[in-house]
């Protein structure tokens, strides 16, 4: 019996035992879980290394020029008296199709030209107000606040003119912040803010950039990107101050190293990507040059999100069902067929040296019978010749031959700084006439009297497809004359819609006239 | 492990230690299993009477399942118990079910049940050798299924496996072979058909006919007759069980092998299973026990549910006017052939490439080609271990420790190919193989106390549980411009340079989970039933303020045919009411949602061409994030009536707070992640009804088994200043759906027709309240809108509700008959009361093909006030506007399995060692009753909620086979 005793007390015991030993699972045990490969946000900023990392994530929207399906640049040249929408069909992409005839409302208007450029701004005041608590070099570390505070005017900049009533937000939100509850201001402010930013950078940032750091602000950028901010608030005077100081001596080479490019339709080539580098990148005359890669193997898994790397404006103004039929027909990719060109365009171009590497004349090919494509939705037979794919530019690299392009974008180049001291100077001058020569000069045109019109005239020449068109009738109050025809109504189609999505539970209120 | 596990654990080491020790004392065993005549049914954590039972739980027995044939373990609940909803995603071999437990239970993201096998938490039972199921208990009310905790609010389903039973051993075999075709195609235009309609679509516009002659086309290419062929199906399973006093056991092995309807070399399933399980009693006071299941499976599909690609989607939208194989190159434009990498067949000559329907659609017998390197695989090992102790009369103590690793990949190899202008691979082939693996496992002690005291019995159960989830990683690898042009030939031991050479490997987060949970069953008499749980779970997934929670929930019943004043008589034989409450939770959340990031992949290239790694804040903190709560209601009775007939009905109500939703912050926050926060509330309310009848007299055996169901479901609130969210996006047409508050989730919202205009006169007479015309732009042929607002014009403040995605009402019926040898099985399954919209076309192809519904189009005055004209540039939107025009009704009932079989005369078969032998023929899916004119109505109340991209539509098939047992 006793035998029996010490048993069931043993078993008792260790039971009694293993139960209370199961009893002991805390918080503790569940909050041991840690997010591997990431870091919180509390701890990120400490030294170069991630002030750096949070540097490149600011310049990433900078592809939101050419980059993804809702790129800035065929969106405006959609808009302008240049382009048509183009695509498969009167329904392939609302947005682009909505504002090539005015159509466009806040349905429509893509989120993202609003998201993306705000998440650029988010990213900029965050390193702006973090990055002096690193533990770095103190020059360097001005470097990249210079950097954060330029790219934040610059996306300031491109919101204004996209949407006009704008937050005004230089802060980072934290979770307990009244996230909706955030006013519009006036576009005025937005303004000075802009200048602020720039004006407090420009010091801090390098005269010049070689090797890798090529593509990163300089100062010649931001006095660049300032002295057209001037230019769109008509403050002439000083405009024309910021752009001397870039362009310096007209045909020669600016403090900066800018000076133009001989041969135009270098500006537009792009070499083959067996080649490692291209040497037609970062030329004399980029000011802000956006780059672009096959190096990041971006497949569809990336589309929409933001994150391709590729040139996206290539195989979209790529004509669709292209076939060679002569060995003196251009090796064309087969792409979407978006912003045709208008016949006023290639009609206003006739004669101008410019015209065949910003136009190509499909239709002329196609009666000639050297080659053969499937016209698409408002074809006219023009196409963008500046980002046209060939064959020799698809990527030898993992990932979609569409969303690997590799040719970069210029924001800003000198032709265009020339000519916008030329309007800052009213037009009229010598100066603002050396400005106009040396710009056709480059094409081997003569030179004609200066005057805002010529002015206006060359830009449209000089800069075809390149995004600006729009943006320039509507500072120039051209915009409801030229596009009436397209369906443009003044006093509300300056500025474009805010997309639904972003007024929803908020206290913004829409752009006038858009109420519907 | 380290110490905090098995903290955590109660260490099972030590119980086999005492496995030693032979107690003297003798344990009455007062709830042997076997010793029970009354069926039996499984609950959380242990079983129950069924006449005891006051929760609402469907169950369903091995011998129900037997004669359904093997395929997707999952569907063996389909249509067989009310309320529990299966429906397949596709047709695909291998394609898995959507399972929903009393309707559509919250609007975020996962609403799967909780499956437990054998007290194993798993994803899904795919890797489940049917045959080796036992018995399988659909917990449907918060009182049955509130013992689970935060895990159970979208319902629980626990698989029991054969364990195997004492007496001589005993050896089957199960099989069967089957063939498979398409139960219906579509009506789509022949060539001269498609031809007159395009020509009309030029012409409606204004512009030049394309084809000069359309009737000398003929009837051209059946792109449908390309891609549907004839599927194999078979199943082989060899099962062995046994067992004496002290132990029992089953073991058994599995074939599978399906292959597809459509392409069947590049849709097909494969899977290999097999398991061990083992009960001993190794003392009478001792049990212990294991289960072990392996399972390999290999399969490809092909896109079962999309219009962007894919066989399917490019049989419904190809031109017939493009050969299938081109053999005189004079007959079409020769440039577009030029390409050196286009697809020949076997004699060499090209496949027919369309120049009118390109982007992702392509000539699917040349797209086949481009598939043949592809395949998926995976291996699953489940197994489980547990001891039982019992002591001092009425005490058991259970220990069980559970595991799953899992190891799955796929292969992929892409050749240079050139299928049409846009659709092309022409600078690099590549080879890509992607393996994961992922380990989970789980820890449970449980405490259980059994006694009575006079007429009070009293079950009580105390427990606690360790889970920890996702344990693994993960990596891709891709070679690219490999030596050689075949898949055959492809292989990643070429030596490549490394710029060919890329790959990605990540880390699985894993998360974990801790719980606490008690069970009191009491009954009086067996008259008077109540059952109560409680259950404290906490969680890694929530914020700090919120890592546990409590579940509670209770149960009553009444016998009332128990009691001494019920008069005993032939119309009611037993009554029983039952009614409860539980709240219940779903953790269905991503790990790590409540803290702030800095999230990587925000990259930009230097001038260098070096990609650099870019940084950027992921999104917003919340602390507060916490489980979504799910608390139900459930009043039912239980009736047998005349002996015979069974009948059941539960009434419900079930209201889910705090839905996790992704909620929309302001784009100036300029976040890149989604803030998930809990916010939102969904309710469903039903009837299910359960009737059954069941007969026997001389040699016949008649049963007949129905279930019906009523489920409303309804969205209560969304998150603050959201009036409605756009829901299931089609192409360039955009929202189809909304989930708005007062409707249904997802219910289809659009424009309503008044009608087609027929002439211009109509249209001008159509005008709002201050005289101008609402449609000025329209042409006889084209819908009117309607202003629904009244607003005076037609925008999109018009959309009204168009009807429900979600089935209103679940049927299903099994009739049984047995004369002498013979047996007949019939059983049907049906839904209704809910709409499908049909995107079969696509939008931004003109040229794409019609369905024959277009030869009824709009022709001229009076032709038709139901379809508009055809039209390209359509500035009307007829076609672009999501509209009552595109849905159609999906109600259907189908007749899925008929099967006859034959048991040879026992005599007969005794000669050979054989104790039964039966030979059956089986037929599924052989008709089905619909109005809806799509492949397959059954498809689109599953997941895709009620959008029909072309699916891979279900396949009639007829198999024969036998059952063994020696």
């Amino acid at each position: 019996m006793k035998n029996k005793f010490l048993k069931i007390t043993f078993a008792a015991s260790l039971l009694v035992g293993l139960s209370a030993m199961n009893v002991a699972c805390t918080d503790a045990d569940l909050e041991e879980k840690t997010n591997p490969g990431t870091f919180l946000s509390e701890n990120f900023f400490r030294n170069e290394q991630e002030c750096f990392f949070a540097l490149v994530g600011t310049y990433d929207p900078l592809r939101k020029y050419a980059g993804g399906f809702e790129n800035l640049v065929t969106f405006y040249n959609a808009a302008s008296d240049d382009f048509y929408a183009g695509g498969g069909s009167a329904t392939d992409g609302a947005g682009i199709q909505g504002v090539s005839n005015f159509q466009i409302n806040q349905n429509t208007m893509p989120a993202s030209y609003w998201r993306d450029y705000f998440q650029g701004i988010t990213r900029a005041n965050t390193l702006i107000l973090r990055a002096p608590n690193a533990v770095m070099d103190e020059t360097t570390k001005s470097r990249f606040i210079a950097e954060a505070k330029t790219l934040r005017a610059l996306y300031y900049f491109d919101l204004v003119r996209i949407f006009g009533n704008i937050p005004l937000i230089l802060k980072p939100f934290s979770a307990t912040d009244d996230l909706f509850n955030v006013p519009q201001v006036a576009p005025s402010a937005i303004y000075a803010q802009i200048e602020s930013d720039l004006t407090q950078a420009i010091p801090d940032l390098p005269m010049t950039v070689s090797g890798d750091q090529k593509g990163r602000l300089t100062q010649g950028a931001a006095k660049a990107l300032l002295g057209k901010v001037y230019l769109y608030e008509n403050k002439k005077a000083e405009a024309a101050a910021q752009l001397a100081d870039v362009n310096g001596t007209p045909g020669g080479t600016s403090q900066y190293g800018y000076k133009l490019v001989a041969n135009y339709g270098d500006l537009f080539k792009s070499a083959p990507v067996t080649e490692a580098n291209d040497p037609y990148k970062f030329s004399t005359e980029s000011i802000i040059e956006v780059m672009h890669t096959n190096k990041a193997n971006s497949d569809w898994s990336f589309w929409g999100q933001g994150k391709d790397e590729g040139n996206s404006i290539c195989i979209m103004t790529a004509p669709r069902s292209y076939t060679k039929k002569s060995d003196d027909a251009p090796d064309i990719v087969s792409g979407w067929a978006f912003n045709t060109i208008t016949t006023d365009l290639y009609n206003f171009m006739q004669n101008d040296p410019r015209r065949d590497a910003s136009i190509l004349n499909l239709g002329l090919l196609k009666q000639q019978n050297k080659a053969d494509y499937s016209p698409a939705y408002m074809d006219t037979g023009y196409f963008l010749n500046k980002f046209m794919p060939k064959t020799y530019m698809l990527t030898n690299l993992p990932g979609s031959q569409e969303l690997n392009y590799r040719q970069n974008y210029i924001l800003i180049r000198l032709a265009d700084t020339y000519l916008m001291e030329a309007e800052a100077l009213g037009g009229t001058g010598s100066r603002a006439q050396a400005l106009l020569d040396a710009v056709r000069a480059r094409v081997g045109l003569a030179s004609v009297p200066v005057s805002m019109q010529a002015v206006k005239d060359e830009r449209r020449r000089e800069l075809v497809g390149e995004g600006h068109r729009f943006f320039d009738l509507v500072r120039w109050g051209e915009a409801a004359s030229k596009l009436s025809s397209k369906g443009f109504v003044a006093g509300k189609n300056e500025i474009m819609p805010i997309p639904l999505t972003e007024l929803t539970g908020t206290i913004l209120k829409q752009n006038p006239l858009y109420n519907n | 492990m380290n110490l905090k596990y098995s903290k955590c654990l109660g260490l099972a080491a030590v119980l086999y230690f005492t496995a030693n020790y032979s107690a003297q004392q003798r344990v009455s065993d007062t709830a042997s299993k076997e010793k029970l005549i009354e069926e039996v049914v499984v609950i959380g954590y242990g079983t129950q009477k069924k006449s005891n039972v006051t929760g609402a739980i469907a169950s369903i027995k091995a011998s129900d399942i037997e004669a359904i044939p093997a395929g997707r373990p999952e569907q063996v609940l389909q249509g067989r118990a009310a309320g529990v909803n299966v429906i397949s995603n596709s047709g695909q071999p291998g394609s898995n079910a959507t399972i929903r437990v009393r309707g559509v239970t919250s609007y975020s993201s996962n609403n799967d049940p909780l499956w437990v096998v054998d007290g194993i938490v798993v994803d899904g039972i795919g890797w489940l050798n049917q045959s080796d199921i036992e018995s399988i208990e659909v917990l449907k009310d918060g009182a049955s299924s509130a013992i689970y905790g935060v895990s159970a609010a979208r319902g629980v389903i626990l698989v029991t496996t054969k364990k195997g039973k004492r007496g001589s051993l005993n050896l089957s075999y199960n099989g069967f072979y089957g063939f498979s075709s398409a139960a219906r195609k579509l009506d789509l235009l022949n060539a001269t058909q498609y031809a007159t309609i395009i020509n009309e679509g030029f012409a409606n516009d204004g512009k030049a006919i394309r084809f000069q002659n359309p009737s000398s086309l003929g009837t051209g290419t059946d792109w449908q007759k390309q891609i549907f062929g004839t599927g194999e199906r078979q199943n082989q399973e060899i099962s062995v069980q046994g067992g004496n006093e002290k132990s029992t056991f089953f073991g058994s092995f599995g074939y599978y092998d399906q292959s597809g309807i459509v392409m069947s070399d590049i849709s097909y399933y494969k899977r290999l299973t097999a398991r061990l399980n083992s009960t001993h009693k190794a003392t009478d006071w001792l049990t212990l026990g294991q289960t072990f299941a392996y399972t390999h499976q290999k399969d490809q599909g092909i896109n079962a549910n999309g219009e962007f690609g894919g066989p399917i989607s490019s049989a419904a939208n190809l031109d017939p006017t493009t050969p299938v194989v081109v053999t005189d190159l004079s007959t079409v434009d020769a440039n577009m052939y030029s390409n050196p990498n286009i697809i020949r067949d076997e004699n060499g000559n090209p496949y027919g490439i369309s120049p009118y329907v390109n982007q992702e659609m392509s000539n699917p017998k040349a797209f086949r080609y481009t598939q043949l390197g592809n395949f998926n695989w995976s291996d699953n090992f489940i197994a489980s271990v547990f001891a039982e102790i019992k002591f001092l009369n009425h005490f058991t103590f259970k220990s069980s420790l559970n595991g799953k690793k899992a190891y799955w990949g796929s292969q992929n190899f892409t050749p240079l190919f050139y299928l049409s202008p846009t659709y092309s691979n022409l600078v690099n082939n590549s080879l890509s193989r992607t393996s994961q693996n992922k380990f989970e496992w789980s820890m449970e002690n449980t405490l259980n106390y059994q006694n009575k005291f006079g007429q009070h019995s009293f079950n009580a159960l105390l427990g606690t549980g360790y889970y920890d989830y996702n344990i693994g990683n993960g990596q891709t690898i891709t070679h690219t411009n490999l030596p050689i042009s075949s898949y055959q030939d492809a292989s990643f031991n070429f030596a490549l340079p490394s710029e060919n050479r890329t790959s990605n490997t990540w880390d699985n987060v894993e998360w974990n989970k801790a719980s606490y949970f008690g069970r009191l069953i009491y009954d009086y008499d067996n008259r008077y039933l109540f059952t109560g749980t409680l259950r404290y779970d906490g969680s890694s997934l929530f914020g700090a303020n919120h890592h546990w929670g409590v579940f509670p929930s209770f149960s009553v019943g009444w016998n009332v045919n128990n009691e001494s004043f019920w008069p005993q008589n032939n119309i009611v034989n037993s009554l029983k009411l039952r009614g409860g409450y539980g709240t219940l939770g779903n953790d269905g959340i991503e790990a790590f949602r409540f803290s702030s990031f800095y999230l990587s992949g925000f990259n930009y290239t230097n001038g260098n061409n070096t990609v650099l790694t870019g940084y950027a804040p992921g999104s917003l903190a919340n602390p507060d994030l916490k489980w979504e709560t799910t608390r139900q209601v459930n009043i039912a009775a239980d009736l047998k009536l005349f002996s015979n007939v069974n009948l059941s009905i539960d009434f419900y109500k079930k209201k889910t707070v705090d839905i996790l939703r992704p909620i929309a912050i302001p784009g100036y926050v300029g976040v890149s992640a989604p803030y998930i926060a809990n916010v939102g509330d969904m309710e469903n309310r039903g009837v299910e009804v359960e009737l059954g009848y069941k007969k026997n007299w001389s040699d016949f055996t008649f049963s007949l088994n129905t279930n019906f169901a009523y489920n409303e479901n309804e969205v209560l609130s969304l998150e603050t200043g959201t009036k409605y969210l756009d829901e299931s996006g089609y192409q360039s047409m955009g929202p189809t759906q909304r989930t708005i508050v007062g409707d249904p989730y997802k219910s289809f919202y659009g424009f309503k027709t008044l009608g087609v205009f027929q002439n211009q006169a109509q249209i001008n007479a159509y005008v709002n309240g201050n005289g101008q015309m609402y449609q000025a732009n329209a042409k006889p042929g084209d819908f009117i809108w309607q202003d629904a607002n009244g607003d005076g014009v037609i925008d999109d403040n018009d959309k009204v509700n168009l009807g429900s995605s979600i089935p209103k009402f679940n049927f299903g019926a099994t009739l049984n008959f047995g004369y002498k040898n013979w047996d007949l099985m019939v059983f049907g399954q049906g839904a209704a009361g809910h709409k499908i919209f049909q995107g079969l076309r696509r939008l931004d192809m003109l040229d794409a093909n019609y369905q024959t519904k277009i030869l009824d189009r709009w022709t001229g005055e009076g032709s038709t006030n139901v379809n508009p004209r055809v039209t390209r540039d359509d500035p009307n939107k007829n076609y672009s506007r999501m509209s009552e025009w595109y849905l159609q009704k999906g109600d259907y009932f189908r007749i899925k399995l008929v099967q006859i079989g034959y048991t040879l005369p026992t005599d007969m078969t005794q000669n050979f060692g054989v104790s039964k032998l039966r030979l059956f023929i089986t037929g599924e899916n052989l008709f089905t009753f619909t109005k809806y004119t799509g492949y397959d109505p059954e498809i689109a109340a599953g997941d895709s909620f009620g959008i029909d991209r072309a699916f891979y539509p279900q396949a009639k098939t007829f198999m024969f086979g036998a059952n063994v047992t020696f």
